[in-house]
C-alpha cells in the first residue's frame, strides 16, 4: 500500500524536524517548507507529479512568497493551495490560540485548527481523515 | 447756680409712672440692640415732652463713653461723629458713669461741668443718669430739656427707675446678641464641620476649609497653618483668595513660639485675639492683608496635640469678643479633626503601602524560589537527560530501561512549559471590555468542568448589574477556582452572586466544604509553581485567576479552615450601565434556542422591557420555522442539538457562548453553524448580532 503524503509548512527548524519525524513514524510520506514561497512551490511541483499531497499541514506566521515575515502568510498559502486543489484537506497549527483567526482558517477551507501545545490528537485527525 | 427740683403735681406724677410703666414694657419686649436704644430717647422724649435723650455706652476698657443713641438730627449727626466723652471727665455724662450717680444741673449755662455742645444749642436742663448692672456703670442716659429747671424730684426717680430697667434691658439685648452671634456661629461650625470632615485629602481639605470659612462667616481672610515635621515651624498650607495664593506662593511660614500671633497660639494651645492690629505688637504685619484690623488665631488642637492653628482676619476693628473664641474654637476643633483624620488615613496609606512592598518582595521572593525549583527541576533537566542520551549513543550504549526514564523526564520537564502558556499566557484576549453578566458566567464555568459528581447551588440575589470585561477570560478564570473546589475534595459548592451597593461592585461568593487551606499556606496560594496538591500540579490556577480578576480591576480574597472549607469572594467594579434599548426595527424573524436559564430569562425580560417578543425554545423540533436560529452555547449537549437539527429549520444558526475556544469554534462550523460568536450581555449588542 502507498504511504499518504503529508506536505508540512512551518518556519521554526525545531517544530518542522519533531513533527516531521512524528509524521514519518505515524506512516505519512512528509515533505518540509520553511516558508509559504517554498511552501507553494513543492505544492505545484507535486500537483503535476502522480503522486500528489493528500494533506497539509500549515504554520500561520511564516515569510510570505515575497520572503517577508508576515503575520497571517499561512492563511495566504492556505487560500492559494485549496486555488488550486479545492479538495484537499489543510490543517493549520498554530501558536495563535486565537478563535477569529480559527474562524478565518475554516472560512478559507481549512479542515481544522490546531494550536500548538494542544497538539496530541493532530496525529489521530490525520488518520482518521486520510482513512488509514 | 444749680437749684432743687421742684416737686411734681399728684396728676403729672401718676402719669410719669404710667409712662415710665409704658416704657419698661416695651424695653422688657425689644431684643435687637440698636432699636432698643433709639426707642429708648424716643419715648423720653415723646411721653415726657423732653427736647433731646440720648445713650452713652461705656467701651470695654472704661475709658470712654460712646454715644450710643440720641433723639432726632442732632442724635444722628453726634453718632456720626462718634460723639464721646471721657469717664471721669469734664462732662456731666462722664462724671455721673465714673461716680455711678445721677447728675442734675438745671441751668446748665452756669454749670462748669456740662460741655457746651454746638449739637444741642437749645439745652437748658440736663439730667445724666448712670445705666447701672450690677455694681458696674454699663453707660449713662441724658435728657435735656430747653425749659430752665425743667426737672422735678418725681422726674429723677422715675427716669432713673426707667434708667435702671433700659440697663437691664440692655444687658439682655447684649447677651441675646451674643447668644444669637454664638448661635449664628455655632450653625457656621457645624456647616464647617459638616462639609469638611467627609474630606479626606489635606490638599482639597484646606483650601476648601478658608474658603468654606470666609464664606460662612464673611471674613476678610482665613489661613490655615500646619506644623512642619520638626515642630519649628507653622506653615501657611491654605490661605484665602489672591492674599492666600501669594503667600501659598511665598511659602509663608512662620516660626513657632516666635513673635507672630499663630506662632504664639501653637506654642500656647490658646487662642489669640487681636482687636485692634495696628497697635498690637504680638501682630505680624502682613503686606498681602493690608486691610486687616481683627484678627483672631485658634490653634488646632487634638487630643492635645497641636497640629497647626488658623487665622480668621476681619477688616473691621474689634470684630471679634471673647464670646466668640469658644464658638470659633468650635470650628477650629472640627477641622482640628478633619485634619488629622487626613494625616491618619495618609498614615494609613503610607504604612498600606509599606506593607504592600514588604508584601510584594516576599511574593516575588516566594514566586522566584518556588519558580527556580520548578524551572530547576523540572525543565533543566531536560537538556541534562538529552545530553547524557546523546553521550550514550556516542558510546553506543543502549539501555532501553533508561532510554524510556530519560524520554518520560523530558516529557514531564516539558510539560511544565507548555502548561505556563496554557495557564499563564492562554489563549488571546478581547480587546476591549464589554457588557458582560455575572450570574451567566458562572453557569458557563460550571459547563466548562464537564462530568462531576459535585454539587453546585447558586443563588443570585437579581438584579445583577453589569460588569465589563473579557467573558472567555472570566470563565476561565472562574473555572479555575471551582476546580480547585473539586481537587480540595468538596462534594458541595455554594456560589452566591450579589451586588455591594456601597461601592458599587458586584460580588460571586465561592464556598465549598473541602479540604480548606492551613492558615500559614494562605498567603502564598497565589504564588506561581506553589502548589499543595503534589508534584502533578503545578500550582499555576489560582495564579492565573489572581491574574484575570486584576486584569478586570477586580478584588479577591480567601477565607479557609482546615477540615471545613473555603471561601473564595470576587468582586468586579460595575461601571456606567447599559442603557439596554432595542430597536423595533430587528422584527421577529429570529428564536433563541436555549434550556431554561438565566441568560434565557434575561434575554425574555430585555426584549419585554423592549415591548419586544422574544420566541425561545429548548431545541430545534420545538422551534418555529425562523430565518435566524441563535442557540445558547453554553448549555449541556449543544454538539447533539446541533447533530440533530431539523434539516426543514436550516435557517441561519449562530452559536452565541461566553467562551470561545478554537477547538469549540472549528467543531461548531465543521456541524455546519453559520457563526459562533460571543454572547451578547447587553441590548446593543443584541441588536447589532441581529442587525447583521
Amino acid at each position: 500500500m502507498q504511504f499518504k503524503k503529508v506536505l508540512l509548512v512551518d518556519d521554526e527548524p525545531l517544530v518542522r524536524r519533531s513533527l516531521e519525524k512524528t509524521l514519518l513514524r505515524a506512516g505519512y510520506q512528509t515533505e518540509t517548507a520553511g516558508s509559504a514561497l517554498e511552501g507553494i512551490g513543492l505544492f505545484l511541483k507535486n500537483n503535476l507529479t502522480d503522486s500528489p499531497f493528500d494533506l497539509v499541514i500549515l504554520d500561520i506566521n511564516m515569510p510570505n512568497f515575497e520572503g517577508i515575515e508576515k503575520q497571517g502568510a499561512g492563511l495566504d498559502l492556505l487560500s492559494e493551495i485549496k486555488a488550486h486543489n479545492p479538495d484537499i484537506p489543510v490543517v493549520m497549527l498554530t501558536a495563535f490560540d486565537e478563535v477569529n483567526k480559527a474562524k478565518e482558517a475554516v472560512s478559507r477551507g481549512a479542515l481544522a485548527y490546531i494550536v500548538k501545545g494542544r497538539e496530541q490528537n493532530l496525529i489521530s485527525l490525520l488518520n482518521e481523515t486520510l482513512g488509514e | 447756680m444749680t437749684t432743687s427740683p421742684k416737686p411734681a403735681t399728684p396728676e403729672k406724677k401718676a402719669q410719669l409712672l404710667l409712662t415710665a410703666a409704658k416704657a419698661a414694657k416695651n424695653f422688657a419686649s425689644i431684643l435687637d440692640f440698636d432699636e432698643l436704644l433709639q426707642q429708648t430717647v424716643n419715648i423720653i422724649c415723646d411721653e415726657f415732652d423732653f427736647y433731646y435723650a440720648g445713650v452713652f455706652l461705656a467701651d470695654k476698657a472704661g475709658q470712654w463713653a460712646k454715644l450710643a443713641a440720641g433723639r432726632g438730627a442732632a442724635g444722628k449727626a453726634m453718632i456720626e461723629k462718634e460723639h464721646r466723652l471721657e469717664i471721669g471727665g469734664n462732662s456731666m455724662i462722664g462724671d455721673c458713669i465714673a461716680k455711678k450717680k445721677a447728675r442734675i444741673s438745671l441751668d446748665v449755662g452756669d454749670e462748669a461741668v456740662f460741655f457746651k455742645n454746638p449739637f444741642l444749642p437749645e439745652t437748658r436742663s440736663e439730667m445724666g443718669l448712670p445705666l447701672v448692672f450690677g455694681n458696674r456703670a454699663i453707660g449713662a442716659l441724658t435728657v435735656q430739656s430747653t425749659e430752665e429747671a425743667a426737672f422735678t424730684q418725681e422726674d429723677i426717680a422715675v427716669l432713673q427707675t426707667m434708667a435702671d430697667q433700659l440697663a437691664v434691658a440692655i444687658q439682655n439685648a447684649r447677651h441675646y446678641r451674643q447668644e444669637q452671634r454664638r448661635s449664628n456661629y455655632l450653625a457656621a461650625a457645624n456647616r464647617v464641620g459638616r462639609n469638611l470632615t467627609s474630606i479626606l485629602d489635606l490638599d482639597e481639605l484646606l483650601p476648601k476649609t478658608v474658603k468654606i470659612i470666609c464664606d460662612e462667616y464673611n471674613f476678610y481672610y482665613a489661613g490655615v497653618f500646619l506644623t512642619d515635621f520638626a515642630n519649628e515651624w507653622a506653615v501657611l498650607r491654605a490661605g484665602y483668595g489672591d492674599a492666600g495664593n501669594a503667600m501659598i506662593e511665598a511659602n509663608h511660614k512662620l516660626k513657632i513660639g516666635g513673635n507672630s500671633m499663630i506662632g504664639n497660639c501653637i506654642q500656647t494651645k490658646e487662642a489669640n485675639i487681636s482687636l485692634d492690629v495696628g497697635e498690637e505688637a504680638v501682630f505680624f504685619k502682613n503686606p498681602y492683608l493690608p486691610n486687616t484690623r481683627s484678627e483672631m488665631a485658634l490653634p488646632l488642637v487634638v487630643d492635645n496635640e497641636v497640629l497647626g492653628a488658623i487665622t480668621v482676619q476681619s477688616e473691621k476693628e474689634a470684630a471679634f469678643n471673647n464670646e466668640d473664641i469658644s464658638t470659633l474654637q468650635t470650628m477650629a476643633d472640627l477641622l482640628a479633626v478633619a485634619i488629622k483624620n487626613a494625616y491618619t488615613l495618609n498614615q494609613l496609606e503610607e504604612a498600606h503601602q509599606e506593607i504592600l512592598t514588604q508584601k510584594t518582595f516576599e511574593a516575588l521572593a516566594t514566586s522566584t524560589t518556588q519558580a527556580i525549583h520548578w524551572i530547576g527541576n523540572k525543565a533543566l533537566p531536560i537538556t541534562t537527560t538529552a545530553r547524557r542520551m546523546q553521550e550514550d549513543l556516542d558510546q553506543k550504549i543502549f539501555d532501553l530501561d533508561s532510554i524510556k526514564e530519560d524520554i518520560d523526564l523530558i516529557l514531564e520537564g516539558s510539560e511544565l512549559i507548555v502548561e505556563v502558556k496554557e495557564k499563564l499566557i492562554g489563549q488571546a484576549r478581547e480587546h476591549a471590555p464589554r457588557p458582560l453578566l455575572l450570574p451567566d458566567l458562572i453557569d458557563s464555568a460550571i459547563l466548562e468542568l464537564g462530568e462531576t459528581p459535585v454539587k453546585f447551588i447558586v443563588s443570585i440575589d437579581d438584579p445583577i448589574p453589569t460588569m465589563f470585561g473579557d467573558s472567555s477570560q472570566l470563565v476561565q478564570g472562574l473555572a479555575k477556582l471551582l476546580t480547585n473546589s473539586i481537587e480540595a475534595h468538596a462534594d458541595t459548592v455554594e456560589v452566591m452572586i450579589g451586588t455591594n451597593t456601597d461601592i458599587d461592585s458586584v460580588f460571586i461568593k465561592i464556598k465549598d466544604n473541602g479540604d480548606g487551606i492551613p492558615e500559614d499556606l494562605l498567603s502564598n496560594i497565589w504564588v506561581s509553581f506553589f502548589t499543595t496538591k503534589g508534584p502533578k500540579s503545578h500550582g499555576l490556577g489560582l495564579p492565573a485567576t489572581l491574574h484575570i480578576v486584576s486584569q478586570h480591576r477586580g478584588t479577591i480574597s480567601v477565607d479557609s479552615t482546615v477540615g471545613e472549607g473555603s471561601l473564595f469572594t470576587l468582586s468586579f467594579p460595575i461601571g456606567r450601565q447599559p442603557e439596554n434599548v432595542i430597536s423595533p426595527s430587528i422584527g421577529s424573524d429570529f428564536c433563541l434556542i436555549s434550556e431554561e436559564n438565566y441568560y434565557s430569562k434575561w434575554c425574555t425580560n430585555l426584549f419585554a422591557a423592549n415591548q419586544l417578543q422574544l420566541t425561545i425554545a429548548s431545541t430545534f423540533e420545538d422551534a418555529p420555522k425562523k430565518s435566524t436560529y441563535l442557540i445558547n452555547g453554553d448549555q449541556k449537549g449543544i454538539f447533539s442539538l446541533l447533530e440533530h437539527r431539523d434539516d426543514r429549520k436550516a435557517g441561519n444558526t449562530i452559536v452565541l457562548s461566553n467562551l470561545l475556544t478554537v477547538e469549540k469554534t472549528t467543531r461548531l462550523l465543521a456541524l455546519g453553524v453559520d457563526d459562533v460568536l460571543l454572547k451578547p450581555h447587553s441590548g446593543s449588542e443584541f441588536e447589532d448580532l441581529l442587525k447583521n
